[in-house]
């Protein structure tokens, strides 16, 4: 019955950090804040989707930031679309196409018309880039490290593409200038609380759709991947499937981020796929705690939080990444599972959950015994 | 025996860079019986294992199961058709409880999506628990496998087997790193196995193979030496030899 405490517990924890995070307007009347706040919940939607992967599945995923750029430049080429620019050529021309030349359209940029299309291409484009990765690595077996490795080239790969075919992505500047978005009457400017609510109704359902996600069996079988892969194949699952389900997934997520960042930031930049952030994501995770999704959240917006103040005081402007390094440093050496695992401490659920084990292995060792007396006697 | 042929090895040779691990290897297995495989190390026991669940594929030879020719199958598919394998070193998932690890071996369906919508499977949840307590691990049901004792380890595995349900078990050193006492109450599990399963097990302890076994194969430099019950077994002239050096069979 402890199961089902333990599942009531986690369910109060998430809807009270849920609650957190929506009531923050009612305090915070401050658009400059609320900005800064909602980039940190954005970035908490990048860490949980990673650690879907990552702590889930055992897929640690480098170019995470991959669909995290691609959502973010979907939702800007929409905005640019409808952006009344200064300087246009023939037909709305964006002005960085003007600039470089080109004459008409890129025929990739038109269905981007559409608000519709672009926030479906923003989760979608994400998801078939990591479902072609995740074809070819998957089945070929390929693990661990690897996958890593694989994944990072693909980051960087894409990121040179993106800052090499400026006529159409804008190269080095990204894309700039930009309109807020108008969906069902509301504008989502990026200082306002609509922009706020928008990304912390999205953080709040990707917990509960997320938690929801991990205890089917679909993530049970995703745990036992990512204790033992081997041995899930001779069980008759399709591993590969699995993983790569979990890869587009988590890629998806990290798309819809990326439209979210879009609106926060007003632009979309190369920097947005490039490797810091990629990295900063796994250290968000695991400081957080990488194999639980609030967790992962919490990390992402304590670390951009801690690192956001530190820079902004002057006491801390030459030291302050110093200090972030001694304390990833810390962290990771004496809380292995992320700052989440204190909550665990406090609770004193893992002395107790020893003991427990301890006093059933005895029980189990004396039945054992017993019946092997009873039926050595026999 | 009066059951029919549930796997048929065909002429199997398995080669690693050159070296012949199993050459012209025949065997041929009933439904429901208990065969135990024995033989010297390097006799390629293993590797008959690794070729029949599908880990290592052979370079000549043929596989039928239930008289369908699976030789080119890859390992899930082969575990789709009811192949289990039990490994050497006991491989379970550390980090989840035990009723999890018989959770996911519970496989009734195999789809990413079919298995999205499947939450606290309430039902399926009794069978488990009825499963745990045969391998007696119903006390430590939510504690996560990685804090299980070796021979407890080892009873996950094999439950994970029945939970998994498989018509062929492949077992490979089932008892090894366990007491005497362990070892009995593993063949008694066995024998409680024999007709609903079939089974195929590798094994060095001859007590335990003696309780359990109808049939004996010996292997010997890839190949069978010789088959039959374990008393005309021991008295074989080549499984001597084969042996000789090692003490005898009754040492192996």
């Amino acid at each position: 019955m402890t199961r089902n405490r333990d599942a009531i517990l986690r369910l109060v924890g998430y809807a009270l950090f849920c609650a957190a995070i929506l009531v923050v307007p009612l305090f915070v009347d401050n658009g400059y804040l609320l900005n800064k706040f909602a980039r940190y919940l954005v970035f908490g939607i990048l860490s949980l989707a990673l650690s879907l992967s990552w702590g889930y599945a055992g897929i640690l995923n480098l170019g995470q930031a991959v669909g995290f750029g691609l959502g973010s430049y979907c939702m800007a080429m929409a905005l640019k679309l409808r952006t009344i620019p200064i300087q246009t050529g023939a037909g709305g021309l964006p002005d960085f196409m003007v600039w470089n030349n080109v004459q008409a359209l890129p025929w990739f940029w038109v269905p981007f018309h559409s608000y519709a299309f672009a926030i479906a291409a923003g989760m979608a484009v994400p998801a078939v880039v990591a479902f072609l990765i995740g074809w070819f690595v998957f089945p070929a077996r390929v693990s661990g490290v690897y996958v890593a490795i694989i994944t990072l080239a693909m980051l960087v790969v894409i990121n040179l593409v993106i800052i090499d075919q400026q006529p159409y992505t804008g190269g080095f500047n990204g894309i700039t200038d930009l309109t807020t978005l108008k969906l069902f009457g509301i504008e989502f400017d990026a200082y306002s609380d609509a922009t706020y609510y928008l990304a912390a109704i999205t953080l709040s359902l990707c917990l509960f759709l997320g938690l929801a996600f991990v205890n089917s069996k679909t993530g049970l079988i995703l745990q036992a991947i990512r204790d033992d892969e081997t041995r899930v194949w001779y069980f008759g699952y399709n591993v590969a499937a699995y993983q790569n389900f979990v890869f587009c997934l988590s890629a998806a997520i990290a798309g819809f981020a990326g439209m979210l960042y879009t609106l926060v930031m007003e632009f979309a930049s190369p920097t947005f796929l490039a490797v810091p952030i990629s990295l900063s994501i796994v250290i968000w995770c695991a400081v957080g705690g990488r194999a639980s999704l609030v967790g992962a959240a919490l990390g992402a917006i304590v670390v951009t939080g801690v690192q956001g103040s530190l820079s902004d005081t002057p006491a801390f402007l030459d030291t302050w990444m110093l200090i972030m390094g001694g304390l990833f440093i810390v962290i990771v050496l004496f809380l292995p599972n992320g700052l989440i695992s204190l909550i665990d401490l406090a609770l004193g659920k893992r002395r107790r959950g020893r003991a427990a084990t301890a006093a059933a292995s005895v029980v189990a060792i004396e039945r054992s015994e017993s019946s092997r007396r009873q039926s050595a006697a026999r | 025996m009066a059951g029919e042929r549930i796997l048929e090895l065909q002429d199997i040779a398995v080669e690693f860079s050159g070296f012949k691990a199993v050459s012209g290897l025949n065997l041929g297995i009933d439904r429901g019986e208990l065969r135990c495989l024995i033989g010297p190390n390097g006799a390629g026991k293993t590797t008959a294992l690794d070729v029949i669940c599908g880990k290592v594929k052979p370079s000549a030879g043929r596989i039928t199961l239930k008289g369908q020719d699976v030789t080119r199958l890859p390992e899930y598919k082969l575990a789709r058709r009811g192949v289990g394998r039990k490994f050497q070193v006991p491989s379970v998932f550390r980090q989840l409880s035990v009723r999890d690890n018989l959770e996911v071996a519970y496989c009734k369906h195999l789809g990413v999506f079919g298995n999205l919508l499947g939450f606290k499977r309430g039902a399926e949840n009794d069978g488990l628990e009825k499963l745990a307590e045969l391998v007696g691990l119903e006390e430590v049901l939510d504690q996560p496998a990685g804090y299980l004792s070796h021979g407890q380890t080892q009873w996950l595995e094999i439950a994970l087997l029945l939970a998994q349900d498989s018509e062929v078990i492949l077992l490979d050193e089932p008892t090894a790193g366990m007491t005497a006492q362990e070892t009995m109450h593993t063949a008694k599990i066995f024998n409680a196995l024999r007709g609903r399963h079939t089974l195929l097990v590798v094994e060095h302890d001859m007590a335990f193979v003696r309780e359990i076994s109808d049939v004996i194969t010996v292997m010997h430099q890839g190949r069978v030496l010789a088959e039959g019950r374990a008393a005309e077994v021991q008295k074989d002239p080549a499984v001597r030899e084969a042996y000789l050096g090692s003490g005898g069979i009754a040492d192996a």
